[in-house]
């Protein structure tokens, strides 16, 4: 394991993953302090501005969490995210963002060991990856 | 094959496309024609509204000049059903930016008249403005001359979809001699009644327009690879994306050019980037200094990933550029990649949903 201590948010949607990881916190189970965790009320909310933000100002990585398909508290909110933030992906990739610093996971209400899994996983993945290259230079 | 009518145009181009225009309106085919025209004042073809057949006389649709996308001007007249049918002379990327539009509701196409141009490029309009005050006959010479024809701007000599989609009647030009002839080929239902109803004979398209169509395909097929490709050697990191965007002024010209920017304000003008002082004051202190205006990379990557998707590769971006930073060409690229992802093609099909709008209900629980 690297020196590097990546630094990652994760906007996760209020119904069911801010609840897992609400439930991982009452449930005692430890995960990195590397995230930063954003709260939303659904990942379709997410713009595509919200993302750029991040990797602009040099967040390593974005964490995307919402509810599974067929129990997004807005019905659809997550299918839309989808697309959109596939999307997002294709563009960072364009700019020599490795698309594996943005990542969308589906984690349920009551998934919270799956959370902590996820966390661990992430940020572990961004570890190796290093720093995002645009630490390293002025963005205009 | 569509049903095909040959114009002759005895040595004046501009004049037998304007004299086809005005019997749309002597007919009462179509109760106003949008096409483009020089004003009184300038050379510069501006899209033109026209109700006077005498005055229609003047229009020069076949200009190589566009000084923008006119799917905007053609909007302001469509935004909604007036009773009247109005007929409207376009390049094929304006048309593509059209249906663009209509798909968000912004304009009806419910009762036009889509004339397409088969379009072999405009020029800057300085070299037009040029060109135009020391050859009175450019239109014409410019379909006679290949040698005018390299005077295009850079996103047409890369453009692959000069043939116009979704136009009711598509002027031909490509293989055909400007100062003899022309053609009218009818694409829809409309389109060939409309030249039934002007009493033109239909015939065959004359044979040597595929292989030329074929041959023009190909040589910009390889000059748009190339210049993708070399575009990519100098953006494909976010180091080389600020040399790239280094001279931007933040003036947003591209902004307003762009025919498929579709918001009505954009939030590049509201309050979430009207940033208060305490705010640039903590972004300077993280590395020491923020340059002003701030948010330049934001704004040319918040735009991609707002309209990649339906990017036209029209290059009125470029155009309007006051630091003349080729914008087209990095849009043109990266809406290629977006474009690929979602298997679209923005004005390939009016009935196509836009990516974005549609969703599929048996997306895996994988996530991406």
């Amino acid at each position: 394991m690297s020196d590097f201590e990546p630094k990652i948010i994760a906007m996760v949607c209020n119904w069911c993953t801010y609840t897992a990881a609400d439930l991982a916190g009452t449930s005692r189970l430890t995960y990195p302090s590397n995230i930063r965790i954003v709260r939303l009320m659904c990942t379709g909310m997410i713009d595509a501005k919200y993302i750029l933000k991040a990797f602009l100002d040099g967040a390593d990585g974005v964490f995307i969490g919402g509810c599974h398909p067929g129990d997004c508290h807005y019905i659809n909110g997550n299918l839309k995210a989808v697309k959109r933030i596939t999307g997002v992906g294709k563009l960072l990739e364009q700019f020599g963002f490795d698309p594996a610093r943005l990542k969308l996971q589906w984690i349920g209400a009551s998934e919270g060991p799956e959370f902590q899994r996820h966390m661990t996983e992430f940020v572990a993945a961004i570890q190796a990856m290093g720093p995002n290259p645009a630490r390293d230079c002025m963005i205009l | 094959m569509h049903p095909f009518v040959i114009i002759k145009t005895d040595g004046h181009l501009s004049n037998a496309v304007a004299g086809f225009l005005k019997k749309l309106l002597t007919e009462q085919i179509a109760d106003a024609v949008l096409a483009a025209a020089p004003t009184p004042y300038s050379l510069l073809p501006m899209p033109t509204l026209f109700t006077a057949p005498d005055l229609i006389e003047k229009a020069d649709p076949l200009a190589p000049a566009a000084p923008f996308n006119s799917a905007r001007q053609a909007i302001s007249v469509l935004k909604h059903d007036t009773g009247k049918r109005i007929a409207l002379v376009l390049r094929p990327c304006e048309i593509r930016a059209l249906i663009e539009l209509a798909k968000l509701k912004q304009c009806s196409l419910d009762n036009t008249l889509l004339i397409g141009i088969e379009c072999l490029g405009r020029m800057e309009n300085s070299v037009y403005l040029e060109s135009a005050s020391q050859n009175p006959g450019l239109t014409q010479a410019f379909y006679e001359d290949p040698d005018l024809q390299k005077h295009i701007c850079s996103s047409c000599a890369i453009c692959t979809r000069f043939q116009p989609v979704h136009a009711d009647i598509s002027l031909c030009l490509v293989g055909m001699p400007a100062n003899e002839c022309i053609g009218l080929s009818a694409e829809t239902e409309a389109g060939l009644s409309v030249l039934k109803q002007l009493g033109f004979e239909t015939s065959e398209a004359p044979a040597r327009r595929e292989d030329q169509i074929h041959r023009l395909l190909d040589e910009r097929k390889a000059s748009k690879a190339a210049l993708l490709s070399e575009n990519k050697d100098k953006t494909d990191s976010i180091e080389k994306f600020q040399r790239y965007f280094a001279d931007c002024l933040n003036c947003h010209n591209c902004r307003v050019a762009c025919p498929v920017c579709y918001c009505r304000e954009c939030v590049f003008l509201t309050d979430v980037f009207a940033h208060d002082p305490e705010v640039l004051l903590r972004r300077a202190s993280k590395k020491g200094m923020v340059k002003l205006p701030a948010d330049t990379t934001m704004f040319h990557m918040t735009r991609m990933a707002h309209i990649a998707h339906a990017c036209v590769a029209c290059g009125h971006c470029s155009s309007v550029c006051p630091s003349h930073i080729p914008v087209a060409d990095v849009f043109i690229r990266v809406a290629e990649e977006i474009q690929k992802l979602y298997d679209y093609e923005p004005g390939r099909d009016l009935s196509e949903a836009i990516p974005l709008l549609v969703f599929d209900e048996n997306t895996g629980n994988e996530g991406i």
